[in-house]
């Protein structure tokens, strides 16, 4: 007899009995209590405008971009306050003088401490689906706790962050002006330094002009050559991970890979990405595909730093990564690629510099 | 009686035991070891090799004072002829030896692999050095074996890899440098050698015993000789191998 028919021979009082039934015994009036209401901007929400290559920014509903916050976000973002020993600030791994990274293989964090991974850089991570090499985190409001509390970056609370900003006067009252009165959480200073970070776009490359622009000598010749390799699927094969769409490119799928990157002297994976947060065997050494754009100022590459160069890279990917049990089945040797198409491809890399916007470095002492 | 048999048993047991330890080598002494040596001789014209199409990277043109030829025919100025692989092909089968201690090391060296033609025992470890300034990818092409590949950029670590299975021989080439090439002999006992500039080779400390010695060249192939060992002996033994393309 189907569930159906089943339901249809109850009588339906006699339904709704055993539905209650199956909500459980407790009345609602014992519920836990429902978390505080979410700290919402109170300012008129802005629109960050995309550069020329870029798609519109996306924001989540329940932290629409103000004034206030961004500015409020960029303070934070560049402050030391936010470390135990006011040491460390996001800028000093995540610095606009290296393309907001710190231009080191790894990070150093509080007390000179280092950690595994190289830092990304933050411009365009507000584009990312989930944030970290292995995307643990889900959006950039979620990421803004990583740093603060790990020991080897910023070795600080979330508390403790919420006490010293507390103690200062000037945060209190711009924190006031972001979110209306109430106490300094930290969920409203990651939702500050996020919407900071969704301002730190960078398009309007010497690609985006060429192919978006309509600006036939934007690109050098070279370059060109090196985009018809990047995309073709029998030179460079790059673009199946590091997507160019029609109207705008942000040179990822967004989606983890094994590209053979990070294994040891013995042959074994030392860093197992994506596969620490899902346990998928496939996803081991898998990693978030990373957006070039910028690539000539984010050395060096890769989620250990291993590349110190944009040649190191293509010689990487000329001999096909490190061959392991999980390497990506788009990863093959391309030994066929000549000496011209492979300097080509490293013009193309460098022809993805962008644009800085205005009014994202460290904020105008006060 | 029972009494009588139950003797009969312990003593033959004690019997069997003991004949056992006397077949350790450590109760009867080994018979003094052999040793089959020679060289590898070559008849004919050298053939001229190709200038290596190293032009594709100018980092690695720059580590040479003068354009680099192919090694796959080298003959030496006596008339023999190197990079020869010379092993014990047969004769040893069901016996096993100590593992090797010590390992034997590949360098990426002048965007050439040195040396170009190496031996190793099976599990023996192989280092991996990248001596050069670019990034190399070495991959070696076994049959018998895991085939792997594993990029190396300048200044990074040496590699440790080894080969479970015997092989003769593993082609090895380098996945960003095409014109690299390098052959690895895997076999699972102490006895083979590579010939260098003198052409010579010396396979030492063989039991006594009859065996298969045999000769691998890249471009002119395998040579087989047998060859029996009494105790002691030191046998010489020399390979020959022709230029047919361009004899008399
Ligand atoms: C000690 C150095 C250090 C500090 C301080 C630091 N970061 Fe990072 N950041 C890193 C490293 C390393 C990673 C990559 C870690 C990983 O993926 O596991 C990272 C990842 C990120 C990412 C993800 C980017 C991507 O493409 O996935 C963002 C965004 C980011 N950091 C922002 C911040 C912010 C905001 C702060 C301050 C609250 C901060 N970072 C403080 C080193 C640092
Ligand atoms: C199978 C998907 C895939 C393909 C194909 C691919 N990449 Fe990548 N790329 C990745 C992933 C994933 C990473 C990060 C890997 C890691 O760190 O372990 C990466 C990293 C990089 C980096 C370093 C980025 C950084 O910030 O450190 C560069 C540069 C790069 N790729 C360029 C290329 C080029 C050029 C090609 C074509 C020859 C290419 N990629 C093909 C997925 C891919």
């Amino acid at each position: 007899m189907s569930i159906r028919k089943l339901f249809r021979l109850i009588p339906s009082f006699a339904l709704a009995a055993l539905l209650a039934a199956c909500g459980g015994s407790k009345p609602p009036a014992e519920e836990p209590k429902a978390p505080p209401a979410p700290a919402r901007p109170i300012g008129a929400a802005i629109t960050i405008q995309a550069p020329l290559g870029l798609p519109a920014v996306p924001a989540p509903a329940e932290n629409p971009a103000t004034a206030e916050t961004i500015a409020l976000g960029r303070r934070l973002y560049y402050d030391k306050a936010l470390s135990i020993d006011n040491t460390v600030a996001c800028a000093s791994c995540h610095d606009p003088k290296f393309g907001f990274t710190d231009g080191k293989q790894f990070s150093e964090g509080v007390k000179g401490q280092k950690g595994d991974r190289n830092a990304p850089t933050v411009f365009n991570a507000a584009y990312a689906t989930v944030q970290f090499w292995d995307g643990r985190a889900p959006s950039l409001e979620k990421q803004a706790e990583g740093p603060v509390a790990n020991p080897i970056e910023m070795g600080h609370t979330l508390e403790g962050v919420e006490k010293k900003l507390s103690a200062d006067p000037s945060y209190k009252a711009e924190f006031e002006k972001a979110y209306g009165p109430g106490p300094i959480t930290y969920e409203k200073v990651e939702k500050a330094i996020a919407s900071f970070e969704r301002t730190v776009i960078s398009g309007n490359s010497p690609f985006d002009k060429f192919m978006y622009g309509g600006d036939q000598k934007a690109l050098s010749p070279a370059a060109q050559r090196g985009l018809t390799i990047f995309r073709d699927a029998k030179k460079g094969n790059c673009a199946v991970c590091h997507t160019i769409e029609e109207k705008s490119a942000l040179f990822t799928d967004n989606k983890f890979h094994n590209i053979g990157v990070g294994v040891d002297t013995k042959g074994e994976l030392t860093d197992l990405g994506r596969f620490k947060v899902t346990k998928a065997e496939a996803d081991r050494g898998a990693f978030r595909t990373p957006s070039l754009r910028n690539i000539a100022l984010t050395g060096p590459y890769m989620h250990n730093g291993s590349l110190k160069t944009l040649k190191e890279v293509v010689d990487f990917y000329v001999g096909g990564g490190s061959s392991n049990p999980q390497l990506d089945k788009e990863i093959k040797s391309l030994d066929h690629l000549t000496k011209k198409e492979r300097a080509d491809l490293e013009e193309f890399l460098k022809a993805l510099t962008g644009e800085i916007p205005a009014n994202v470095g460290p904020p105008e002492a006060r | 009686m029972k009494r009588y048999s139950a003797a009969v048993a312990a003593l033959w047991l004690a019997a069997c035991a003991s004949e056992k330890k006397t077949e350790t080598p450590a109760e009867k002494p080994a018979p003094a070891p052999a040793s089959v040596s020679g060289k590898v001789v070559f008849e004919g014209k050298p053939p001229m090799m190709p200038v290596l199409k190293m032009s594709e990277e100018a980092a690695c043109v720059r580590l040479h004072k003068a354009p680099v030829r192919s090694e796959e025919v080298v003959v030496n100025e006596g008339g023999t002829l190197a990079n020869v692989f010379v092993w014990v092909k047969s004769g040893l089968e069901g016996k096993t030896f100590e593992p090797a201690k010590d390992s034997v090391t590949i360098d990426q060296r002048g965007c050439t692999f040195r040396p170009h033609v190496i031996g190793i025992r099976a599990g023996q470890t192989l280092v991996v050095v990248n001596s050069d300034p670019v990034s190399h990818n070495i991959h070696p092409m076994p049959k018998e074996n895991r085939e792997w590949n594993q990029g190396q950029a300048p200044q990074t670590p040496n590699l440790e890899r080894q080969f479970a299975r015997p092989e003769i021989m593993i082609p090895v080439k380098c996945n960003v440098h095409s014109w690299m090439r390098s052959y690895i002999g895997v076999v699972d006992h102490p006895y083979f050698a590579v010939t260098g500039e003198q052409g010579a080779f010396e396979l030492k400390g063989l039991p006594p015993g009859e065996y298969t010695v045999a000769a691998w060249h890249e471009k002119y192939g395998t040579k087989e000789q047998k060859v029996t060992l009494a105790p002691a002996a030191s046998q010489s033994l020399d390979f020959t191998f022709q230029e047919r393309g361009n004899q008399p």
